[in-house]
C-alpha cells in the first residue's frame, strides 16, 4: 500500500481548498458568473429565464426565495453603498438617482437571514407609486433609523442588512443589459 | 521542486472538478429550498394565500409585502395543471416554477391585456396527448409545456395601498386552481 506523502496531503488539502472556497465565492460573496453587477447592486441575469446558466441554477437551488419569471420583473440586490462599504442599520443612507422604466417597484430592507428590519407601525416598503417627487420628477429615499420627511424607509437595531430593489413588469427591460445602465446610488450619511 | 509544483497543480486541477461537480449537483441536493417550504404548506392542486410578512419577524420566503401572494402547487401525474379566473385591473403576474425554483412560464397582466387567468399545465407525456388530439381543451387556454410533474405557479397581486391587501387577499382567494380529470 502507498504511504500518504506530504505533497499528496498538500494537493487534497489545495483541492478541497479551491473546490469549496470557488464555490462559496461563486454564489455567495463574488458572484462572477452569471451575475450583472451595476454600481453596488447585483443581479442573476439569467434568474427567471427557463433556460438559466449553470451558476445561476446552483445560485436558485440554494435560496428559498419565491423567484420572479423575466417577463414578471427583475430583482436587484446590494450589501454595500456606494463607496462599497457594508450597509449597516445603525448608519443613515441616502438613495437616488434613475430606476429603470417599471410599472413600478418596491425599495425594501432585509437581514442577511430574511428577517425584517422595519419596526412595528413604519412602512416595509418603499412602493414607486406612493413617494414624493421633486419637480423634476427625481425622488431621493432616506433609509435609517433617522427620522426624516420624504420617502423614509425607516429600520432598526444593529448589524449589516440588505437592500432589494424589485422592479415589476420586464417587458420595458427585454433589452437587458443594454437597457439597464442605471440604477440607484446609496450614499452614507453618518453613522449613530 | 518540479515534483511538488505538479502536486500543487493537481490539487487545483482536482479543486476545479470538485467546484464544478458541486455547482452541477446543487439543484438536486439542496433540501431546503422554495419548492420544499411549499410541499410542508400545501397540497397539489390547491390555492393557498401566503401570509403577508409581517415587521421584525421572519420572512423565509423572502415576499414582497406590497404584494399579495397565492401559490398553486401541481403533480401533474395527478392530471394536467389548471389555474384560472378573474383578477382586478391592478398589476398582476403568474410565475410556473419547477422544483428546483427555474422559471418555466411567466406573464403579467400587461401581456395579456385583460383581467382574465386561464392557464393549462402539461407534463411533455400530456403535450404529446393534446397533439394527438385525446385531450380536448376549451379555447382560449394558455398551454405551458412543462418539463417535469412537479411544477408551482405563483400569482402576485399588486395593491394599490396596504389598506388594501385584505381585500385582494379575498380576490385571489377566488382563484381556480386544480388537476384537470
Amino acid at each position: 500500500m502507498q504511504r500518504i506523502t506530504p505533497n499528496m496531503l498538500a494537493m487534497v488539502f489545495i483541492a478541497l481548498f479551491t473546490g469549496l472556497g470557488l464555490t462559496y465565492y461563486s454564489l455567495a460573496d463574488g458572484k462572477f458568473i452569471g451575475t450583472y453587477h451595476l454600481g453596488s447592486w447585483t443581479t442573476w441575469a439569467k434568474a427567471g429565464t427557463p433556460n438559466p446558466d449553470p451558476y445561476t441554477k446552483a445560485f436558485i437551488s440554494l435560496g428559498n426565495t419565491l423567484r420572479l419569471g423575466r417577463s414578471e420583473g427583475i430583482q436587484f440586490t446590494t450589501q454595500r453603498d456606494g463607496n462599497g462599504d457594508l450597509l449597516q442599520k445603525n448608519c443613515n443612507y441616502s438613495i437616488s438617482g434613475d430606476v429603470p422604466t417599471a410599472t413600478f417597484w418596491t425599495l425594501r430592507a432585509l437581514a442577511p437571514d430574511g428577517h425584517s428590519i422595519t419596526p412595528v407601525g413604519a412602512n416595509q416598503a418603499i412602493q414607486s407609486k406612493r413617494i414624493s417627487r421633486s419637480n423634476n420628477g427625481k425622488a431621493t429615499i432616506k433609509v435609517g433609523a433617522l427620522l426624516t420627511d420624504g420617502n423614509w424607509l425607516e429600520i432598526t437595531g444593529e448589524g449589516y442588512f440588505e437592500l432589494i430593489l424589485t422592479l415589476y413588469d420586464a417587458s420595458v427591460l427585454s433589452g437587458f443589459g443594454g437597457t439597464i445602465d442605471k440604477l440607484p446610488i446609496i450614499t452614507n450619511e453618518g453613522c449613530t | 521542486m518540479i515534483k511538488t509544483a505538479i502536486w500543487i497543480i493537481a490539487g487545483i486541477l482536482l479543486g476545479l472538478i470538485i467546484h464544478l461537480v458541486i455547482i452541477l449537483s446543487l439543484p438536486n441536493l439542496v433540501s431546503n429550498n422554495a419548492w420544499n417550504i411549499l410541499s410542508k404548506i400545501s397540497t397539489p392542486g390547491k390555492l393557498i394565500i401566503l401570509k403577508r410578512p409581517k415587521p421584525m419577524e421572519a420572512n423565509v420566503l423572502r415576499l414582497d409585502p406590497e404584494l399579495v401572494y397565492a401559490v398553486c402547487r401541481f403533480d401533474l401525474l395527478q392530471g394536467p395543471g389548471s389555474l384560472s379566473g378573474k383578477l382586478p385591473s391592478d398589476f398582476w403576474s403568474v410565475g410556473i416554477f419547477d422544483k428546483s425554483g427555474v422559471a418555466i412560464y411567466s406573464t403579467t397582466n400587461r401581456s395579456g391585456g385583460d383581467q382574465n387567468l386561464d392557464l393549462g399545465i402539461f407534463s411533455p407525456a400530456q403535450t404529446r396527448l393534446l397533439a394527438e388530439h385525446q385531450l380536448t381543451l376549451k379555447t382560449g387556454v394558455i398551454i405551458v409545456k412543462a418539463p417535469s410533474n412537479e411544477v408551482y405557479a405563483v400569482i402576485r397581486l399588486a395593491t394599490p395601498h396596504p389598506a388594501m391587501w385584505q381585500r385582494y387577499k379575498e380576490t385571489l382567494k377566488q382563484l381556480k386552481c386544480a388537476h384537470i380529470k
